[in-house]
């Protein structure tokens, strides 16, 4: 990942969501994206130009772009139409995101369209997180990493966020290698990051 | 094992591919229906060597055309719905309520300093008649403003009209129980008509009371008898120890109307009628 001082950035044309700039890189905002909080806090997979990589969630494209500006490919899934015109814009100039309207919840709908990854990246907020995950490991490559963001209050606001993420990890030890958990404080509150590779 | 793909279908035999149109496959590859059981990831290799793409570049460039195409396309098919537009018009109208009385605060604390006599003390002041004074008495910026503000408040009178026949168009059954704007408020709290009409009872009745509900959840304070429903005469007007059955029981029905609404579209008059006298009843007191 490439740093200026302490400062995330990403290489890439700018202005996608009136980002800052430093030295003609594109500041990645921790606070924004919690990609960008858990590469701060020092975790993550390091993004390299050969990767490509599924993103679950992408909404209107902001962390989508930043990602683009380090890999291949990126396959980003939105459901929601209205983030999605925006992702649309965001894919128009960035020619390695290639934009699927669907359901994370319903991998077949893509999967007609899909190659597989390096890196699974989700983000989505659904109750059923891990499940959604677990559905698309087909896509992942063995020895490809999972990076789960999870969000405890989307899978229920009345838990402790910590036993649901007890639960996530158990869920998840099923199918994958657990590398890293850590939480997103303080940059995003209730929100673990979860990375695991798949076995080989 | 065949596997289709958005390019084409493959099998042991080879590939068949299915042109290099992008309209053309993005109308084929929404009709595609892959089991995820047999599925195998894409290797592009194969599209190169059926003959659709040169390179990796115009793989993904390909590919990324007919995406667009098909998120187009469905973008396009879901904003079709008749209650999309109703739920912008019903939140704008909310908006306006908001931003009406801010302004109308600020220009009265304004109108109090220029005229030292004037108070709202021991009289009823209707908003309209405030600023009919405002409009008449100052002058300048103040009486600009004033003269805004009323424009907006005609603004908002023709909106909640539009609101409310629209809503008695796109949901005829629960506009007849509860009203347009009241129906037109569920359906912006819910987020869709379709949302709605897969919603229980229970969640119609304490729409728009998530703070009472959660505070209640986490423990504590007792529950939320009614949220936006409260706004309807039948609730509101109920005395104070029947109010909750009025409630459950008008949300109930709500929660059917909705049903009706979204799948057959239009007025059910047994319904209806069923439901107004179930709904009067419960609204007499034991």
């Amino acid at each position: 990942m490439i740093r200026l001082g302490n400062v995330l950035v990403s290489p890439g044309e700018g202005g996608v969501y009136g980002e800052r700039t430093l030295d003609g890189y594109r500041v990645w905002d921790p606070y924004r994206s919690k990609l960008a909080a858990l590469y701060t806090l020092g975790g993550g997979i390091e993004l390299t130009p050969d990767m490509r990589a599924l993103y679950l969630g992408a909404a209107n494209g902001t962390t989508v772009s930043h990602v683009a500006d380090y890999v291949e490919t990126v396959y980003a899934v939105e459901f929601a139409p209205r983030p999605m015109q925006d992702l649309l814009e965001v894919a128009r100039r960035r020619r390695n995101i290639v934009p699927i309207m669907a359901d994370a919840n319903r991998p077949e709908e893509y999967a007609p369209f899909m190659e597989a990854v390096d890196l699974l990246y989700q983000d989505v907020a659904q109750p059923n997180q891990v499940e959604i995950a677990e559905r698309n490991l087909v896509f992942l490559k063995p020895g490809g990493h999972l990076i789960l963001m999870l969000k405890t209050r989307s899978v229920d606001v009345r838990r402790d966020p910590a036993e649901v993420l007890a639960e996530a990890r158990t869920g998840l030890e099923k199918r994958l290698d657990i590398a890293d958990v850590r939480w997103l404080d303080p940059y995003h509150h209730d929100h673990a990051a979860i990375v695991c590779s798949r076995r080989e | 094992m065949l596997q289709r793909y958005w390019f084409g279908d493959v099998d042991e035999e080879g590939c068949r591919a299915a042109g290099t149109d992008p309209a053309a496959l993005a109308e084929r590859a929404a009709a595609l229906r892959t089991g995820m059981d047999s599925f195998v990831p894409i290797k592009w290799e194969i599209a190169r060597d059926c003959g659709v793409v040169r390179t990796r570049e115009e793989y993904v460039d390909l590919l990324r055309s007919v995406c667009i195409a098909l998120a187009r396309k469905k973008i396009v098919q879901s904003y079709q719905g008749r209650d999309v537009e109703l739920l912008q018009m019903v939140r704008m109208l909310d908006e306006l309520d908001n931003v009406i009385n801010l302004l109308q605060e600020r220009a009265a604390e304004w109108y109090q300093v220029t005229n030292p006599s004037f108070s709202r003390k021991y009289r009823s002041l209707p908003a309209k008649k405030m600023l009919g004074i405002i409009r008449k008495g100052a002058r300048g910026g103040l009486s600009d403003v004033a003269d805004e503000i009323d424009r907006l408040a005609g603004t908002r009178s023709r909106l909640m009209r539009e609101v409310s026949a629209r809503a008695d168009e796109v949901m005829p059954n629960t506009s007849a129980l509860i009203g347009g704007l009241v129906a037109a408020r569920l359906l912006s709290k819910a987020g869709g008509l379709e949302t709605l009409a897969r919603m229980p009872g229970s969640t119609i009745q304490v729409l728009g009371s998530e703070r009472a509900l959660f505070s209640h959840l986490r423990g504590g304070t007792p529950p939320p008898k009614h949220g936006i429903i409260f706004q309807h005469r039948r609730v509101h007007n109920a005395p104070k120890d029947v109010r909750g059955r009025v409630a459950r029981v008008l949300a109930a029905k709500l929660a059917i109307a909705a049903r009706l609404d979204y799948y057959r579209g239009e007025a059910v008059p047994e319904f209806l009628k069923d439901a107004q006298a179930r709904i009067d009843d419960a609204g007499v007191e034991a």
